[in-house]
């Protein structure tokens, strides 16, 4: 690598003869021979699946990568017990999502719900709330160090680039990131779209493309509804 | 993205190009980069030519399938359903295999293995003649196998801006992955025949749902241009008094090949790789990704040879996030702007200083190269400054070098010209706004880190706009948060009637199918008119990520 810098560097300061239209000849070889593409897999662990410790609501302490997400096709969300905005319909999406995955995929699908307020949300707290909302079993509810939550929730994504907002829990509540580890293919889509569409989402992580449902299927799985009133205002 | 990523990189270029020089500099700020994706590898500006894409060549007449061989494992077909197309006769066909093959961004990087129309980046540019149709059979082999980690081998073809009926939009659902084909139709008609309908800069692109983003980064994209007798193939040679005679002539190459002389397509990407300088890309980047390396025609910063005369250029926004502010290095205007989307211009745009090109958005121009003496270069470079997926921010200096044009020596007869009339528009806002009925509001909505139209998540099963045929609406769009989206229009181009009520700038004065909304943009009301197609189309964000969170929603046209 760092003879492949300044490989580079001699290029740059080698400018005044590259500026010649010609292409020249003498330019560094590539940094890596083709086919030595390193892990895309790797990656993203590195990048965007830390390590961190957590808590299950079951006062189970494990970590982040190695025990939840390591290997696994999981579905993601961030949530605290006392949100009442988007929070208790998102937890009924999720719901209606496993259920019907469970009836549809053979690879078993881990839910994930992390706890954005997690002083307050200690396990027995989230315990209840799982009680409460029917999780059943695949469905994981987790507090832990809120530095930790923090670096997991800007790793993957649900973050807010204006400062002010991002300072707003709820503004981190509506999105389902899907992964699947071993492939590598990871999406966001909102928890609040229609379960099925959500269901669909997940199915297309998990499923090779030659199984994806699509077309009037899909389409059609959500009863069809007429919305163009709503756009309509007066002259 | 970090603040500092995208100032660093206009040094980096400027370092590269000689504007700044010093190497401890350079060392110094590797180490800002221990988190996220790093920068990638360095790579010596105009080092290569400028690519253009080979000219598509009709095939022999296919007999047109069924949807039968887009049947979905489950048993299911694509949303929109045909069986056998009525062809019109005359009609040219080809076939477009989309494959993975290894790509050259640079030669200071690896071969990197892209998706392409016919392998190539950009794909094969397609020429139509207005009349004639185009029945394309494109053809998924990309490979299942796929370790670069970017995008998944299952496609939907939208032709942007065309015309045509929604089985055949690229419908995102309508989709077809490895191992099968659809077949497209592309009547090549003006909408209601009318020649001020007839456009002139198209371009073709994956759109299927959950996965464009990766798939139009991955190479997914290429031209689509409409000729008639105005606007004509023979251009600057064509002696019909109706001829425009705009720069661009065609020719033969030595090998037998069509190629189109001083007419130039350019696509510009921005692109990131990784440190053994293969394509990366952030699955997690929900807020629109952007590159550090710029392509044009899939090259990093290469350089056209130029003759001492007109040309036409024809710039498309390919990027998946990125706004672009074009300049020409040496501070002169762009001698012309001729065309925006779309369509060319009711009339050119004279001595413009700069223009500013969202994702989608195509804006073309004529550079007059005579002016200058050989040997002179003139960098094509982008003064916008954006650090993140929101918005775009200052103009800064110096700017990005895009391509560098060198002046040469030949000065050969130049017969084209721009006249002061180049579309004129017969039918537009003065006579369709009064007979306007029904006008609807679109607001963009950032909700819970995810985007709402109308404070609703799409739904392909819900109708958000029911227009009737033929009748004009004005839409107005607006977003009350701090992003950019540009929001493209399926099926037709519109007027912009006003910019945060106000006439809009006059690159908006022609017809559009992307709308630059919200942030510094502000609102837009635009006269829209669907005429031609009754049925379902989308309309949706073109920050392609934004794209893929679906913001989307979707019109049926009805009788």
């Amino acid at each position: 690598m760092r003879r492949a810098g300044l490989a580079m560097c001699a290029a740059v300061l080698g400018l005044a003869v590259l500026i010649a239209a010609k292409p020249p000849d003498d330019l560094p070889a590539p940094v890596t021979a083709p086919g030595s593409l390193p892990s895309r897999i790797d990656l993203i662990r590195e990048q965007h699946l830390p390590d961190v410790p957590l808590t299950t609501q079951d006062g189970r302490a494990v970590r982040f990568y190695s025990d939840l997400v390591k290997g696994r096709i999981v579905a993601i969300n961030f949530m605290f017990t006392s949100c009442r905005a988007a929070c208790p319909l998102s937890t009924a999406n999720i719901r209606d999502v496993q259920e019907a995955l469970r009836v549809r995929l053979k690879q078993p699908v881990a839910f994930l719900s992390i706890s954005l307020n997690p002083e307050i949300d200690t396990s027995a707290v989230l315990h209840a709330y799982a009680e409460a909302h029917g999780a059943g079993p695949g469905w994981t509810f987790l507090t832990g160090q809120r530095a930790d939550i923090e670096l997991l929730r800007r790793s993957l994504g649900a973050y807010d680039l204006d400062p002010e907002l991002d300072k707003i829990p709820t503004q981190h509540t509506g999105l389902l990131i899907i992964g699947n580890e071993p492939t590598g293919r990871w999406k966001a889509i909102a928890a609040l779209s229609h379960p099925t569409r959500l269901r669909q989402a997940i199915e297309r992580v998990v499923l090779p493309v030659t199984e994806w449902q699509t077309g009037a299927v899909a389409v059609n799985a959500v009863p069809y509804a007429d919305n163009a009133q709503a756009s309509i205002r007066g002259q | 993205m970090p603040h500092w990523r995208t100032k660093m990189l206009s040094r980096r270029d400027a370092l590269t190009i000689g504007l700044a020089a010093s190497g401890s500099a350079l060392l110094g700020l590797k180490s800002l980069h221990s988190k996220g994706l790093a920068p990638s590898p360095l790579t010596t500006p105009f080092v290569e030519p400028l690519p253009i894409a080979a000219i598509a060549r009709p095939v022999t007449a296919f007999a047109t399938q069924a949807d039968p061989t887009t049947v979905n494992v489950d048993g299911s077909t694509a949303f929109h359903v045909h069986g056998p197309r009525n062809v019109p006769a005359g009609a040219e066909y080809y076939w477009v295999e989309e494959r993975e093959a290894l790509h050259s961004f640079h030669p200071q990087l690896p071969p990197n293995p892209v998706w392409g129309y016919d392998g190539t980046v950009p794909g094969p540019t397609f020429i139509a003649r207005s009349g004639t149709a185009s029945l394309v059979r494109f053809v998924n082999s990309l490979p299942l196998a796929n370790p670069l980690n970017i995008g998944a081998p299952v496609t939907a073809v939208h032709r942007h801006s065309g015309f045509q009926a929604p089985e055949d939009d690229g419908y995102p659902l309508d989709t077809f992955a490895t191992g099968q084909s659809r077949d497209f139709l592309y009547p090549n008609v003006p909408e209601e025949g009318l020649q001020q309908n007839e456009p002139s800069t198209l371009w073709y692109h994956d759109h299927a749902i959950d996965t464009t983003a990766e798939n139009v980064y991955r190479g997914l994209s290429g031209f689509f241009l409409n000729f008639d007798a105005r606007d004509s193939l023979a251009g600057e040679e064509d002696t019909s008094p109706l001829a425009l005679k705009l720069p661009g002539r065609m020719r033969t190459s030595a090998s037998g090949l069509p190629i189109r002389e001083y007419d130039i397509p350019i696509v510009i990407q921005d692109r990131k790789f990784d440190q053994a300088g293969f394509l990366s890309y952030d699955s997690f980047d929900h807020n629109g990704f952007l590159g550090d390396k710029f392509l044009a025609n899939g090259k990093i910063q290469p350089f056209l040879k130029v003759d001492r005369r007109k040309y036409r250029f024809r710039f498309l926004n390919g990027s998946n996030a990125r706004v672009y502010e074009l300049f020409l290095g040496n501070n002169k205007p762009f001698d012309f702007a001729i065309g925006t989307d779309a369509l060319l211009l009711p009339n050119p745009v004279a001595n413009l200083p700069s223009f500013r090109i969202a994702s989608a958005e195509r804006v073309e121009v004529v550079i007059d190269f005579s002016k200058y003496a050989a040997g002179t270069e003139i960098i094509l470079e982008n003064r916008l400054e954006q650090v993140d997926g929101r918005k775009p921010g200052n103009l800064v200096q110096p700017g990005t070098p895009i391509v560098k044009f060198i002046v040469g020596s030949n000065t050969p007869p130049d017969p084209s010209r721009v006249p002061e009339s180049l579309r004129p528009v017969f039918l537009g806002p003065a006579q369709l706004v009064p007979l306007v009925k029904v006008r609807r509001k679109f607001e963009l909505v950032r909700s819970e880190g995810a985007w709402q139209i109308n404070n609703l998540f799409f739904d392909e099963n819900r109708i958000d706009a029911r227009p009737k045929l033929g009748d004009p609406e004005i839409w107005t769009l607006s977003s009350g948060g701090g992003w950019v989206h540009p929001m493209h229009i399926h099926l037709s181009e519109f007027f912009i009637l006003s910019r945060n009520g106000k006439p809009p700038p006059v690159l908006e004065r022609g017809r559009k199918d992307v709308f630059r909304v919200g942030a510094g943009e502000g609102s837009i009301d635009i006269l829209v008119r669907f005429t031609g197609y009754t049925g379902r189309y989308v309309f949706h964000c073109h920050n392609i990520e934004h794209e893929d969170m679906r913001m989307m929603a979707q019109f049926e046209v009805g009788p």
